[in-house]
């Protein structure tokens, strides 16, 4: 009895230990909170890292998340950088519907407006190898290789002194990404689903980006609508912690990122 | 074990490529993925990205971060020899220490944590023993 038992005593004394571990460390202050490193690789999520979250809530269609293909031939760069990451979120969408062709056409995507923004030839040949893992339906191999195009465009931008637009592609995945999700959530209402919404973090980093851009990119037709779009959702995703949004709190941020991503994703005149 | 040598490489080659790093940051991550690596067996999908730079005793270093609930999280740190221990420690959004699971072993750390709320969090890393060094944090989450 006592053999059996002692695997957990061992548990209770190891989660004792933690416990007042943690409760024996000094708290953070303000100021060191705010002079955080935060930086783009890490402190903002890929979307397939929300994706699994919102999997633990109930089994999904995510074939139903689709949406119908956009176009690859814009003339503004801003909008192409903010459609590219719009890309790569939908490439997370069809790896959770783990359908081939689906992540192919988007893979082909992302090329062809990699291309136009002068990515280098890495980024491109990282395309051919999500296309081969598609055909042989590696989808975990597909959801690292797409963040590692996604950092390789990244990388690509900055060297090209383009460092604007890499705030752009960021802030395009993570708008298409909320999208869905909101879209789901809103959809099957509940409070746990709505407080994975809450993202204060992100959307402030996020806006501070935006609002260091040059007035040149600023003054894209595409950019414009961004910023006003991040500004208002900044009011819904920064809820307090014991709070759950409403169902209409949801549905009117699905609408806010629903309306931003048709609007970045049409042609300018 | 090829998908995880092919991630240990990837990551290793997106690394340098990412920002011109020195030898010790390139040493340190390679310490962080052979620890990380052992999560990715059990299923957790390591980040892509990394955080790295240099440190020193009694001059903690801070990352901020997203994370979500429902999810469960290994967050890695390596440095170089001259940290003969290192430390992570994860502070939810008010600045209170959270409790996680640690893994300790001379210049390697980790620390497992599942949140309850989803949202901001700070990710502390620290020599606890040793001298100045270069370190490198990736994460992995399921």
């Amino acid at each position: 009895m006592i053999w059996k038992l002692r695997p957990l005593a061992g548990r209770l004394a190891f989660v004792c230990l933690c416990a007042s571990a943690a409760a024996a460390v000094a708290p953070l202050t303000p100021e060191e909170m705010s002079a955080a490193a935060r930086i783009d690789g890490l402190s903002i999520p890929m979307p397939g890292e929300f994706m699994a979250s919102l999997n633990k809530l109930g089994k999904l269609d995510w074939t139903k998340k689709f949406r119908i293909p956009i176009g690859t031939s814009y003339t503004s760069r801003p909008q192409m950088a903010l459609n590219l990451g719009g890309l790569i979120a939908d490439g997370y969408i069809a790896i959770e519907a783990e359908d081939s062709q689906q992540v192919k056409n988007i893979g082909r995507d992302v090329l062809t407006l990699s291309t136009a923004l002068g990515v280098s030839k890495d980024v491109q040949a990282r395309g051919g190898s999500i296309i081969g893992f598609a055909e042989h339906s590696q989808w975990d191999q597909l959801k690292e290789e797409l963040e590692a195009t996604q950092n390789e465009v990244k990388q690509s931008m900055t060297e090209a002194k383009d460092q604007d637009l890499v705030t752009l592609v960021t802030v395009g995945g993570w708008l298409r990404g909320m999208e869905v999700i909101s879209g789901h959530i809103a959809a099957h209402y509940t409070e746990t689903g709505g407080k994975l919404l809450r993202q204060p973090g992100i959307i402030n980093f996020l806006n501070q980006r935006l609002e260091q851009l040059p007035d040149k990119i600023k003054d894209d037709a595409s950019v414009k609508t961004v910023k006003k779009k991040m500004t208002d959702l900044e009011k819904l995703i920064a809820f307090p912690l014991d709070k759950a949004p409403t169902a209409d709190e949801v549905k009117e941020l699905n609408k806010l990122t629903a309306d931003a991503v048709k609007e970045i994703s049409k042609k300018q005149k | 074990m090829k998908r995880l040598l092919l991630t240990l490489v990837c990551a290793l080659f997106t690394a340098a490529a990412l920002h011109a790093a020195s030898d010790g940051e390139v040493a340190a991550r390679r310490t962080a993925l052979d620890i990380a690596g052992a999560f990715t067996n059990d299923g957790f999908k390591l980040r892509d990205g990394s955080w790295a730079g240099n440190f020193a005793p009694g001059k903690p270093k801070l990352l901020q971060v997203n994370l979500y609930a429902g999810n469960q999280y290994w967050f890695t740190l390596g440095a170089t020899p001259p940290a003969k221990k290192v430390l992570i420690t994860i502070f939810d959004e008010t600045g209170k220490a959270v409790e996680s699971d640690p893994f300790q072993d001379t210049s390697v750390a980790a620390a497992g944590f599942s949140p309850q709320n989803s949202g901001t969090f700070f990710i502390k890393v620290e020599i606890v023993d040793g001298a100045a060094a270069d370190f490198c944090l990736v994460y992995s989450y399921k």
